[in-house]
């Protein structure tokens, strides 16, 4: 009877458990999309934000312009070192206490919160440097943020690839660098795009980083990497925040979550085919 | 046979390699070293001890107790609520979903991830916050609770992933020489599956822990941002939202600005020491 | 002629020696078949003698000529180009059956379309793998049976025209079909190639090698021609090993 009573309690907890995270998750996007819906149509998506103060009127162009730019920024500076430092660490690296070492530092950068990068940019890049508030800075901010996501992920990617296959690529007498770049790079290509896909929906939605770098309440589609940027994320906080206008932050906020998730669907099918392939 | 190209493939890769290496190192070393900047002027013992955080008062008080309690209130009570969802969502994931349609979930779960934390935010100010405010008849919904229950849907599928991983295998490893036995599903997942998996729930607890402490926006929307002694149902602050929102107005290379990074810094050695912490529990759990 | 020759060779992982001051001489256009039980140093030896060794952590310690000079005083890639190997377990890329027999000329700098073609076709016929896979040369290797995929890896070895070919015990996963294709295809080949073959398999060393050396706990027991190590071995160890007694 007891025994009974146990696994029914377990059962009843487990079945709730997958409902509740089911139900918030869902929550979420509904709640956004249908809130939001009504909001949101070309000229929300085409034209700059206007009306006193800023952003009760008009849309988010501008915004969206300047997501997509921080976030190529962020992705182009993150994955050339991110996939540098993988190949460097899977295949040069000979010293087991260098590649220990080059571990601890990755991990605990990816510790790092969000914040505290903003923080850095904004002492090192904005005011150091006096590259100013502007879309590189940002940009490089980002890209800071996602390097070590990109960074792992590559990494296993090069680990998980058959060592047979490389070692009989080493054995008809063929160079490190060709064996890469012709065997490995083309078989892990999915997985590469898929963690750069990712870390750029993870770049896109970050808004605190890139509140003291680059990010303000108004500006135009830049016209420099020096310019300041609009961003979808800044831009819905600052509308909510200051209680500038609802049913804009409604938009805005499905805006960015329609970006994000077709960005995630994009790099699943990437992943699951591969899956299919493999199999 | 080495080519040219070869020679400048390898030479980039290690000059890329080394720069950034040495990059993260330098932001870890800066923060570090901002941030005992003002220990110098400041003692460290001072700072997380004393209560009281006015940096535009005469004189500047600036102390983060109350703010670091802050900080880990919200977080834990998001770790409470998150983790035996987690888990529970974990186990049935295992035990009962086929590979496609968990496929499926999974991908859904690594959405909800995906979710910037600043709809989370935006969502906790008009659903939350409001629903404390008319429900209980609070002045302001904006409190540790609120900030809590958002921060437990946001690291929820963190948690659900990393247990999953660990669940995933012992099921099948396990389930079905006790099938053949025919011990049912649930008693296998309650006997075997769940204690087993300690190590991979430690591990999931410490990752959600650090994601809800260095969180910023959801956080800093709903919980009010006073610097005063947290309680359940009262406003408070957290470390990264004071960053965040004191940072445009301090003046580079104030005390205040010096404060800030000292927050960060105590921050991360927060984290620094909850993930040795992880390791070891982690290696005594191994033995 | 001796094509290779180990001096006062030793191997290593770590600080564990694996092979023991081995002295041997392997002959130009013959298969040298290595047997002995596991554990022994055979696929050691074999990895030694295309410097794969340095790949799996090991190090090695005395001489390997080829063709009388110092495998160390080549650069490693010539070294592997010169001498191929074949593992135990079949390594296809994960390419089409073309692609793999072209990756290796490509990168010695083949370019021409027609030329490619005629290596991925002779290479194939060579292997007894044209008849059977050449309406889905551009398919997926990984689609071929073991046994295909095994003389798929060994077409792949000879597309770089080396002078030695080393096998780690192609057959040991394949069935008696299979490993009837592999040794007919080995004694064809002997005729421009060395073979060096390490096997598990008495009787496949019986069949088809012209010398055989036995090994043990990392050293050379005993090393003559086949029929002399069978028939009438002159150690003990051997004899024991060859009736069975190491299994």
């Amino acid at each position: 009877m007891m025994k009974r009573i146990k696994s029914v309690m377990f059962a009843l907890w487990i079945c709730l458990s997958f409902i509740l995270t089911i139900a918030s998750g869902s929550f979420v996007i509904l709640y956004i999309f249908i809130k939001g819906f009504k909001s949101v149509d070309l000229e929300f998506l085409l034209s700059n934000p206007g009306g006193i103060p800023i952003g009760t009127e008009g849309g988010v162009f501008p915004a969206i312009i300047g997501s997509i730019l921080l976030m190529l920024i962020a992705i182009v500076f993150a994955s050339i070192l991110a996939i540098a430092t993988a190949v460097y660490i899977v295949f040069y690296c000979r010293s087991q206490r260098l590649e220990n070492i080059a571990d601890a530092i990755i991990q605990c950068m990816a510790g790092v919160p969000s914040i505290v990068l903003g923080l850095f940019g904004y002492s090192v890049m904005v005011v150091t440097f006096n590259m100013g508030r502007s879309l590189l800075s940002a940009g490089l901010t980002l890209g800071l943020m996602i390097f070590p996501f990109i960074q792992v992920r590559v990494e296993k990617a090069f680990q998980e690839f058959s060592r047979s296959a490389i070692n009989a690529s080493y054995s008809l007498g063929v160079s490190k660098v060709y064996t890469i770049f012709k065997l490995v790079l083309p078989q892990c290509r999915r997985d590469i795009v898929s963690s750069i896909t990712l870390a750029g929906g993870f770049a896109m939605g970050a808004a605190a980083p890139i509140m003291l770098t680059g990010a303000v309440i108004f500006a135009p589609v830049p016209k420099s990497l020096s310019s300041p940027v609009m961003a979808l994320p800044l831009h819905l906080y600052i509308l909510a925040n200051e209680g500038i206008s609802m049913e804009k932050a409604y938009a805005t906020a499905l805006v960015l979550i329609a970006l994000l998730i077709i960005i995630n669907i994009f790099a699943m099918t990437l992943t699951l085919w591969r899956k299919e392939v493999k199999r | 046979m080495k080519t040219a190209f070869d020679k400048v493939s390898v030479f980039l890769v290690k000059v890329l390699t080394l720069f950034s290496l040495l990059l993260l190192s330098f932001i870890i070393i800066f923060i570090f070293k901002e941030g005992y900047t003002f220990f110098k002027e400041v003692p460290i013992l001072k700072f997380i001890t004393g209560t009281t955080w006015n940096p535009t008062g005469d004189p500047k008080k600036l102390s983060i107790f109350n703010i670091i309690l802050g900080t880990l209130y919200v977080s834990i009570v998001a770790i409470v609520i998150a983790l035996p969802i987690g888990i529970g969502c974990a186990l049935l994931l295992s035990g009962y979903v086929k590979e496609r349609p968990r496929l499926i979930i999974r991908g859904f779960i690594d959405i909800i991830a995906g979710i910037p934390s600043v709809i989370f935010g935006f969502i906790g100010l008009m659903v939350l916050v409001k629903f404390f405010e008319k429900a209980f008849g609070f002045a302001s919904g904006e409190s540790v609770l609120a900030g809590g229950i958002l921060l437990a849907i946001m690291v929820l599928p963190y948690i659900i992933s990393t247990c999953d991983e660990t669940m995933d295998k012992l099921y099948r490893a396990y389930s079905p020489v006790a099938q053949a036995m025919g011990i049912s599903k649930i008693y296998i997942l309650r006997t075997i599956v769940l204690p087993q998996s300690l190590r991979g729930i430690a591990a999931a607890a410490v990752l959600a822990f650090g994601r809800a402490m260095g969180e910023t926006m959801a956080v800093m929307m709903v919980i009010g941002n006073a610097p005063i002694m947290p309680k359940l149902l009262g406003k408070c602050q957290t470390i990264p939202s004071l960053i965040a929102l004191e940072m445009g107005m301090a003046e580079v290379g104030s005390l205040h600005y010096h404060a800030l990074f000292a927050a960060g810094f105590v921050l991360m050695a927060i984290l620094l020491i909850l993930n040795i912490a992880l390791y070891y529990v982690k290696r005594s759990l191994d033995r | 002629m001796n094509v290779l020759e180990l001096k006062d060779f030793r191997a290593y992982y770590g600080s564990k020696r694996v092979i023991n001051n081995l002295n041997m001489a392997i002959k130009k256009n013959k298969i040298t078949a290595i047997i002995g039980p596991s554990g022994c140093g055979k696929s050691t030896l074999l990895m030694s003698l295309n410097t794969m060794l340095e790949e799996a952590e090991g190090r090695t310690e005395g001489q390997i000529l080829f063709n009388g000079k110092d495998v160390h005083s080549i650069s490693k890639e010539e070294v592997r180009r010169r001498i191929g190997i074949v593992f135990q377990k079949p390594t296809p890329f994960p390419f089409s059956i073309y692609k793999n027999l072209t990756y290796a000329p490509i990168y010695y700098g083949v370019k021409d379309k027609k030329r490619l073609d005629g290596i991925v076709v002779e290479k194939l016929k060579i292997s007894g793998l044209y008849e059977e896979v050449k309406d889905e040369i551009h398919g997926s290797a990984l689609k071929l049976s073991g046994g295909q995929q095994q003389r798929l890896c060994i077409a792949r070895a000879l597309t770089v025209e080396p002078d030695v070919l080393l096998l780690d015990e192609p057959c040991s996963a394949l069935d008696v079909k299979n490993t009837a294709n592999i040794e007919k295809m080995l004694m064809n080949l002997v005729q421009d190639y060395t073979i060096v073959i390490v096997t598990h398999n008495l009787s496949q060393a019986k069949r088809i090698s012209d010398y055989t050396a036995f090994m043990l706990d990392g050293e050379l027991i005993e090393y003559d021609e086949t029929h002399r190590i069978f028939t009438s071995p002159q150690d003990n160890r051997t004899k024991e090993y060859i009736e069975g007694i190491y299994g």
